[in-house]
């Protein structure tokens, strides 16, 4: 049985109401606990960033060894070296949060342009926009990175600046599909027919007033990406290596100890990365429903 | 046989707005009757509710809460049954001062009901033709094709070369040109005039009791729709048929109806022989129907360039349904002698002279 | 004598299309001629009705004459300037005092600004404005166009469809335009609204001293607002003229027959004895079936009662538009 009431009164001014009303419960909880994350790896970084730790994260401690979390001091626990995991975790963060805002930069800058040229201009430049960027999008992104890597250096900005650059056809894709969408209902024209500056049709109408969501979403799920591919290649052993921490590395020297029976110091990094990325993806989901204004009529 | 072909009495058929949490009352409370032979003209304007009537009809409102209350009876010479049995078993609805405020509804254990109540009836029985012709018909079958898999679903001739001479005897009827030719085309190939000839094609097919002409002309050319209105009238005068004829276009419901039912804000609000009901000069008029004529621009107003009789305000919005009479706050015939009674309770459908009925309180008749 | 406003001089629209659905539609087999050499003029305080068909190349016209889009030939002249080939950047201060309604309704509208913003914004476009001024003009658009002062803080999402209607016009008288353009401006209203718009639009035709180029469909309602009318056909002018003779005395054969389907729809009686049995030939019609000479021959009932002239195959003598008195021109080889 499927239930629907309505108060006496009619709700006159939907934009008035209070924001927990005027969007779906999921939504809110997914925003809630994205932002949660993200104000999390931000302190991090700080705290990472001064060195502000309850332990030194390299400081090795033969007496307390594989400790489980909550013992005395160690809040998470030591790992195999007796170091504490909870600071190793927070230090985990500087790994990936700077490269990860310069390769979402470099996709969003390089995608605004890209995009924008081409759906506004459409016609040749058009064409041949789109030609690159199927280009540059059939790359395998790992195997390029590992190219960069075998030739120059396992240096994370390298990598990042890669991944920046094969993020920039889905977020210029995006951006001349939008453009296009509004060509269509005649947006773009009657604008210009107002007379209008192009600048600031492209930039205030399509780019913040149409694209801000999807901006948005593209820069959440590209860092979600960025951590993802950040601890994957600590993992294999190619991004940054023992003794500074990274998620990644610490899920791949914890994982000699499994048979042991300790699965704490591999599991502890894992779930930092699931919840983490869990956290930016949400975001971004919670926040496109949102700021599209996906509720019925 | 008298009874009539189709009577729809008190339907009910809301929807809900989750951003303004409240009820959309799209169908409040509808009571229309098709006879033998008879095309019924449903007019009124965007939320007079007579598309979402219409679809109630043939069962094809799928979103929540969807139909509600009231019964559809449909007794032709195969089949007699009530579309709506069994609804008030999977509704429960909750009024406050006349006014529903809450419905339950099981809307799986409805659906399977109502599905079973149509299976025999869509197409066969009541078959329905829609606004925007080629965008209901498959755009990867052929016309013909898609003509003869109605035939063979719905009638006696179930092999493939009978069916097929069925459908291009139809798409003939229909005054398709070239119609062994057009029984291969696609609907792209086709105008939206074509499209809407074969879409009457595949309807009548099937050899119907009652048709429902949703906005058939609606969004084609002029000359266009002045041709299927004709076509229109050919059919119904060579078959028979009854139609339950829905537009805005007053023109076209004048020339093809026998009865006039004319719809506001979910309700029909006068409801008689064509003649009467659209009569400009009539002494006996619903206020909405007499500003809605009116505001159609007259041959003399053209001629003289004269500013038109637009009716003041907008149509109601089926959300907000204030508390008395639907068109009150528009309406510029209200006499001091029942304002209290227009801004408080809703009139009833009344009879007011035979055949014709009325939801004015100025027409009331005292119980 | 009030003087010309807009001049449009042989102007013609050419299409390029990469795959033919119309293969042979023209001499040039892959390019389509939306617009083909339409020539008219327009005074002060005047309005110009456009009507045919859709794809006749009305709202082509339209859009041209405002540079939305460049003219493949001919001139535009407004206010006595040449803007045939102006710049982008030259066109934009001469944009204010020629605007477009669009046919449709939410164009314009930014749907996440709310109406105060949208009307600001068409209110600075070519000038500085205080905020004060800019609160003072939306107020006084809004009295012009009959809204209330509360729709400023809606958001078209909110809006009726004549409230919309009436904000796009908010819009375009906020730039100051003297010469409208509207396009289909009552197609997607209800009738009662309709009227409304109607209404609207010759008051302040009538307070404003502007001039309208009606671009529609309906004929009743270019017959009542419009000074003078062009029938299009497939991207021509077929005839032209002042309204009150285009509707009761056509000439051109398919003036005739849209102007009588209207009376049709009327009357409940038959069809009017008129100077061609409407019902008869048709043709196959609906689409592209190219003419050579007229192209409405395909469909033309005077061209079967001839017997199928020659004359009006050859495509050496295209029926141009030829003056039959007072300023009524029709392009046809045997006008009724």
């Amino acid at each position: 049985m499927k239930k629907y009431s309505q108060t006496s009164s009619v709700i006159e001014d939907f934009s008035k109401l209070p924001f927990w009303q005027k969007y779906a419960v999921v939504d809110l909880i997914y925003v809630g606990y994205g932002l949660l994350i993200v104000a999390l790896v931000l302190l991090s970084y700080i705290l990472g960033m001064f060195n502000w730790l309850p332990h030194d994260p390299q400081q090795i401690n033969m007496d307390m060894l594989m400790a489980p979390p909550a013992t005395a001091d160690y809040l998470l626990g030591t790992d195999f070296m007796g170091r504490d995991i909870l600071s190793r975790l927070i230090m985990g963060i500087q790994a990936y949060f700077l490269p990860g805002l310069l390769a979402i930069s470099i996709s969003l800058s390089g995608g605004i342009l890209l995009g924008v040229v081409a759906g506004y201009r459409g016609g040749t430049i058009e064409t041949i926009i789109t030609y690159f960027t199927n280009l540059v999008d059939s790359f395998p992104r790992l195997v390029l990175i590992l190219l960069v890597i075998a030739a120059f250096k396992p240096d994370i900005y390298y990598i990042m600046v890669v991944m920046g650059i094969t993020g920039v056809p889905a977020v210029a894709t995006a951006i001349a599909n939008k453009i296009r969408f509004l060509a269509q209902k005649n947006f773009i024209e009657a604008a210009i027919a107002l007379g209008l500056r192009t600048r600031v049709i492209i930039v205030k109408h399509i780019l913040w007033y149409n694209c801000r969501a999807l901006l948005i979403i593209q820069a959440t799920l590209g860092m979600g990406e960025a951590i993802l591919l950040e601890t994957s290649l600590s993992y294999l052993g190619f991004g940054v290596q023992e003794p500074e921490p990274s998620w990644g590395n610490m899920v791949q020297s914890g994982a000699n100890y499994f048979l042991q029976g300790n699965f704490w110091p591999s599991t502890a990094p894992a779930l930092a990365i699931l919840f983490t990325i869990l956290g930016f993806n949400l975001l971004g989901d919670g926040l496109n429903n949102i700021l599209e204004d996906k509720r019925d009529k | 046989m008298n009874q009539p072909l189709l009577k729809i009495e008190n339907l009910r058929t809301y929807f809900y707005s989750r951003s303004k949490h409240s009820f959309v009352r799209a169908v409040d409370g509808v009571s229309l009757e098709v006879g033998q032979r008879e095309t019924v003209g449903v007019v009124g304007e965007s939320g007079s509710g007579k598309s979402i009537t219409a679809m109630s009809v043939m069962g094809l409102i799928s979103t929540g809460p969807g139909v509600i209350g009231g019964s559809i009876h449909f007794a032709s010479a195969r089949v007699q049954k009530n579309l709506l049995e069994g609804l008030h078993k999977c509704v429960k609805v909750e009024e406050q001062d006349g006014r529903v405020m809450a419905v339950s509804k099981d809307e799986r254990g409805w659906q399977k009901t109502a599905e079973r109540l149509m299976r025999d009836l869509r197409g066969k029985e009541i078959a329905m033709i829609f606004q925007n012709p080629r965008a209901s018909l498959n755009p990867y079958i052929t016309v013909g094709e898609q003509i003869t898999e109605a035939v063979r679903l719905h009638t006696a001739n179930k092999s493939v070369r009978e069916a097929r001479e069925r459908a291009v005897y139809w798409l003939e009827r229909v005054k398709i040109d070239s119609p062994r030719l057009r029984f291969n085309s696609y609907p792209s190939a086709l105008s939206g005039g074509m499209c809407q000839r074969a879409m009457i094609a595949m309807a009548l097919s099937s050899e119907p009791s009652l048709l429902i002409a949703d906005e058939p002309t609606t969004g084609l050319d002029a000359t266009i729709q002045s041709k299927i209105v004709d076509l229109m009238e050919e059919l119904k005068s060579e078959t028979g048929i009854s139609t339950l004829l829905i537009s805005h276009d007053i023109s076209v419901i004048s020339r093809l109806s026998d009865r006039v039912a004319v719809m506001y804000g979910g309700a029909v609000v006068e409801y008689g022989p064509a003649q009467r009901v659209l009569d400009m000069g009539a002494a006996t008029k619903h206020p909405y129907t007499a500003a809605l004529l009116a505001s159609v621009p007259s041959a003399q107003q053209i001629r003289d360039k004269a500013n038109l009789q637009a009716i003041e305000g907008d149509v109601l919005d089926t959300i907000n349904v204030p508390p008395g009479c639907r068109f009150y706050a528009r309406c510029n015939q209200v006499t001091p002698a029942v304002r209290e009674k227009c801004a408080t309770h809703q009139p009833e459908l009344q009879e007011v002279a035979p055949g014709h009925q009325m939801r004015c309180w100025r027409y009331a008749v005292p119980a | 004598m009030s003087r010309t406003i807009l001049e449009v001089k042989q102007m013609s629209k050419h299409y390029r299309r990469h795959h033919g659905v119309f293969s042979t539609f023209n001499r040039r087999a892959d390019s389509i001629a939306a617009v083909d050499n339409v020539s008219f003029y327009l005074r002060e305080n005047e309005t110009m009705g456009l009507v045919g068909e859709s794809g006749c190349g009305k709202t082509t016209v339209g859009r041209t004459i405002l540079r939305l889009t460049k003219p493949t030939s001919g001139n535009v002249i407004f206010d006595g300037r040449d803007i045939t080939h102006l710049s982008d950047s030259e066109l934009r201060p001469l944009r204010k005092d020629m605007q477009l309604i669009f046919q449709d309704l939410d164009a314009g509208l930014n749907p996440k600004m709310r109406v105060e913003d949208i009307l600001s914004e068409a209110i600075s476009v070519h000038e500085r404005v205080s905020d004060a001024e800019v609160k003072v003009k939306s107020h006084m658009l809004l009295d012009q166009v009959n809204l209330k002062y509360s729709k400023l803080t809606s958001y078209p999402a909110e809006l009726s469809g004549g409230e919309k209607r009436r904000v796009g016009i908010a819009r375009v008288l906020a730039v100051g335009a003297k010469l409208i353009v509207a396009d289909e401006p009552t197609s997607a209203l209800d009738v009662s609204i309709q009227a409304q718009v109607v209404n609207l639009l010759r008051d302040l035709q009538k307070q404003l001293g502007l001039s309208y180029l009606f671009i529609s469909h309906d004929l009743q309602v270019v017959e009542l607002m419009s000074d003078k009318v062009a029938v299009m056909y497939l991207g021509r002018i077929v005839e032209m003229g002042l309204t009150a003779r285009i509707a009761d005395a056509a000439r051109h054969p398919y003036t005739y027959i849209l102007w009588s389907s209207l009376v049709e729809k009327h009357n409940r009686e038959a069809a009017p004895t008129g100077k061609i049995d409407r019902r008869a030939a048709w043709g196959v019609f609906d689409f592209e079936r190219p003419a050579s000479g007229c192209r409405f021959a395909p469909r033309c009932p005077v061209y079967e009662q001839r017997g199928r002239p020659a004359a009006c195959t050859d495509p050496e003598n295209e029926p141009q538009l030829r003056d039959v008195g007072e300023g009524h021109q029709v392009a046809c080889h045997f006008p009724l």
